[in-house]
């Protein structure tokens, strides 16, 4: 075997006490994909930064290139070939694609001017060798996040990078994105490009990874070729669970119909869906990103209003114009995006809590802080919430708590019904069970839940009925037998009409 | 285990809880040694009703910094209220309360204009409020033609009453801080203002009345101003076309050096109090060392400059 081009050795990494890594060492050889998989927490983006420069290891040594590499800027790290994609992409939306990728570089002419000409041509030529064609004129921010991510891509090529780190690149990809994505990287891996991969969707890991290295609790607890591993060892690597025990089983019955919606349709993509929703009952709302599954969250909770057709709730008529009437009516949304739609960060786990309730725990606007205790550490129970005091800050906790915290916020109002828009996003694996276990308890007391994901394992594991939607309308509805993934990726991607004919 | 990096956040969430107050303190240390004249019962008395002249507004400026907003308009609210009260009250004492309602109804209308900007237009506040007072200036001097008429009446010198150090306006400035501690703390009202200022997409997702509240704390704002214009203009008893200028950028001041984020959602009053104190005993002490009146500004710039930096290193890192 040749030399590793990266190998990390012995790295230790701490913050404000709690240990992210321990004596981890990860190598890697030129021109492979590695999986970096793990639950959230357990050190993966962790060791990727401390390789990017943004954090510096406690304790172990970093050998690129056959050299040690000492403290650096990552701007010199940038410089030495190792490029970093963040899930968070950074670019400049105001810029072209072209202005983006040689952002600080720009080629000039002979007296020092911006070429505009070099700087879209070399674009261009960057792009082809990914094999995709993209106007690198329009401005980034009218881009598809998906190809924003090919404009990273390419970025990090016209820098000359022998080493790639994506970090859970498919979280904003769906379908069809994610095919181009994983041919791109095996156009890298051709050109002798090192990739690592980090996901925890392990489908994705066992079709392009060479090599997979598992982190657990910030150590690695598995490493070796792909060849040897099957998806009961890595996931019980990971968790220390297998797979069947994940979607928890019920044999709940199913009660009335509690909410009906009729052709409804507002000023989004949203054009026309129906569709009814019963006591009890989890209904999956399946289709890629844009196909208009958030916008039908939103008519429904009353967020943006409706232009057409009609929605009932218990067999009432409900015209809302806001989210507060929804709330009153008994309707909860868990929105997609935490950070910027769900969770207060700056406040306290108390305050998150009862913002929604804070008429009930008050009399003439005044808060009773007994009521609110007993309210807090009810959910604390319930939720299996980990925090220090309901003082905490909830930027400071898991992001597994955090989601539970936003769902203690919901339950708190009573809801009938309660729309969970990617439920599990960002939050770790063992989060992730309780949260489906939470789920089947509140299906069983009543409550009737629509989930939105990406994850097709978790629509189909969780859900009663799916409906998939395309382009703002319903593609169609799975049940029982008929439920697959492959039947739903085909909805999802041509649509009602042409799936039946494909 | 202890990191340095343990150490260094420990020592952030020192200086964002405790840095206002301790900085404070060492002020009040350095007065004892440069100009212990500070501390006589006098020279304390006037450094009290001054912070409480700041500190008025600065409570109201302090509500609106937590709904990440920002009011520039209550500089034209000090000169409208002065104008206010002696054009209504025009020297006759029983016409004080009709001047007072008046002034505090035309300063919940600008309040009301400067909410509805930022919310139902979606002005940027300090687009909004700088226009709202440039326009209260403005309709003010048009109103007066530049020479205010009417007198003050003679009964507000009321509010140079005082007990020891306890004078009117500290009482006031006392009174309503205890009131609006207890708003924020201990009221669905407060922790909706948090809320937000902290996420405003997450707050109305949640159910909450989002432009009434920022209406609301605009309101409030303008409210307060008013209530500092008239101790200021009972204390003077003149109309001055002047009045109050350097308050309004010192209000916001306080409000910072004190803690509270310009983007909203962090802070509160206790942390204000102290800002207020750290800058009248600033001006104070540049008095009693016979410095020049620039100076004050040099020293003020370097305060409000060096809190910042020192919040900006306690933010969490991102």
């Amino acid at each position: 075997m040749s030399e590793p081009i990266l190998e990390m050795r012995g790295i230790s990494k701490s913050f404000a006490g709690v240990r992210a890594l321990r004596d981890v060492s990860f190598r890697c050889q030129a021109g492979l994909v590695y999986g970096l998989v793990g639950e959230n927490g357990a050190g993966k983006s962790t060791l990727m930064k401390i390789l990017a420069g943004a954090y510096k290891a406690d304790a172990g040594a970093i050998i690129y290139k056959g050299r040690p590499r000492h403290a650096a800027s990552t701007g010199e790290i940038i410089a030495s070939g190792i490029s970093i994609i963040y899930q968070e992409l950074a670019l400049v939306p105001q810029m072209s694609a072209a202005e983006n990728i040689f952002l600080g570089r720009e080629p000039r002419n002979a007296i020092g001017i911006l070429d505009l000409g070099q700087l879209h041509a070399r674009s261009q030529e960057l792009l082809s060798r990914l094999g995709v064609a993209l106007d690198t004129r329009l401005p980034v921010g009218e881009l598809t996040i998906a190809q924003q991510q090919l404009v990273e891509i390419a970025k990090a090529l016209s820098q000359d990078a022998d080493l790639i780190v994506m970090d859970e690149p498919s979280a904003i990809l769906a379908g069809s994105e994610l095919d181009q994505l994983f041919d791109i990287i095996a156009a890298l891996k051709a050109q002798g490009v090192t990739i690592v991969y980090i996901s925890h969707r392990l489908e994705e890991v066992f079709r392009i990874a060479d090599e997979v290295t598992v982190l657990k609790d910030g150590e690695v607890v598995d490493s070796r070729p792909i060849g040897q591993l099957d998806r009961h060892t890595l996931v019980r690597s990971m968790v220390g669970r297998s797979l069947d025990e994940v979607f928890p089983q019920t044999d709940h019955e199913q009660g009335d119909l509690v909410l009906a919606a009729e052709d409804i349709a507002t000023d989004t993509i949203l054009d026309g869906v129906s569709l009814r929703l019963h006591a009890g009952e989890i209904l999956g709302i399946a289709g890629m990103v844009g196909s208009g599954r958030t916008e039908l969250a939103r008519a429904l909770f009353g967020a943006d209003p409706l232009t057409r057709g009609e929605v009932r709730l218990a067999g009432k008529s409900l015209q809302w114009q806001t989210p507060s009437q929804a709330i009153r009516a008994g309707v909860a949304l868990v929105p997609e995006d935490r950070k910027s739609q769900g969770l207060f960060t700056a406040l306290s786990v108390r305050n998150n809590i009862t913002i929604s309730i804070l008429s009930r725990i008050s009399r003439l606007g005044i808060l009773r802080r007994g009521q609110e205790d007993k309210v807090v550490s009810a959910a604390r129970q319930r939720l299996s919430i980990v925090m220090t005091s309901p003082e905490q800050e909830t930027q400071t906790l898991s992001g597994g708590n955090q989601q539970k915290v936003v769902l203690a916020k919901w339950l708190e109002t009573a809801p009938a019904v309660i729309i969970l828009d990617e439920p599990t996003r960002g939050v770790d694996v063992g989060a992730k069970f309780e949260i489906y276990k939470l789920m089947r308890q509140l299906n069983d007391r009543g409550l009737a839940i629509i989930m939105i994901s990406s994850e097709l394992p978790e629509i189909i594991g969780m859900s009663d009925r799916i409906l998939v939607m395309n382009g703002g309308r319903v593609a169609g509805e799975l049940a029982g037998e008929a439920v697959d993934e492959e039947r739903i990726i085909k909805l999802a991607t041509l649509g009602g009409a042409e799936a039946q004919s494909a | 285990m202890t990191s340095r990096w343990t150490k260094r956040w420990r020592l952030r969430k020192f200086v964002a809880d405790y840095g206002v107050y301790i900085a404070l303190t060492i002020l009040m240390l350095a007065a004892a040694l440069l100009t212990p004249k500070l501390f006589a019962v006098d020279t304390i008395a006037v450094v009290m009703r001054q912070a409480s002249q700041l500190g008025i507004v600065a409570i109201g400026q302090t509500l609106v910094l937590l709904v990440a907003g920002l009011d520039l308009s209550v500089g034209g609210i000090f000169i409208m209220t002065s104008v206010v009260v002696a054009e209504v009250g025009n020297g006759r004492d029983e016409m004080i309360a009709p001047a007072i309602l008046s002034a505090l109804a035309l300063g919940a209308l600008v309040g009301l204009g400067n909410g509805l900007l930022v919310t139902k237009r979606r002005v940027p506040p300090f687009v909004a409020t700088l226009g709202m007072l440039v326009l209260v200036k403005g309709a003010t001097q048009a109103y007066t033609r530049g020479v205010p008429g009417g007198f003050v009446p003679e009964a507000l010198g009321i509010v140079n009453q005082s007990w020891f150090v306890l004078s009117v306006p500290l009482a006031l400035w006392l009174g309503l801080n205890a009131l609006f501690i207890f708003v924020l703390r201990g009221t669905s009202y407060g922790r909706r203002v948090y809320a937000v200022g902290s996420n405003i997409e997450a707050a109305r997702l949640s159910g909450i009345p989002v432009d009434a509240i920022r209406i609301s704390v605009y309101v409030l704002g303008s409210l307060f101003a008013v209530v500092s214009g008239v101790v200021l203009t009972g204390y003077v008893l003149y109309v001055d076309r002047f009045i109050g200028s350097g308050l309004d950028l010192d209000s916001i001041a306080a409000a910072v050096v004190g803690g509270t984020a310009f983007i909203g959602g962090r802070g509160g009053l206790l942390g204000t109090i102290a800002g207020v104190l750290i800058i009248q005993i600033l001006s104070t002490m540049v008095v009693l060392l016979g410095l020049d009146v620039e100076v004050q500004f040099i020293i003020k710039g370097l305060v409000i400059l060096g809190a910042v930096m020192l919040y900006s290193v306690a933010a969490p890192e991102s």
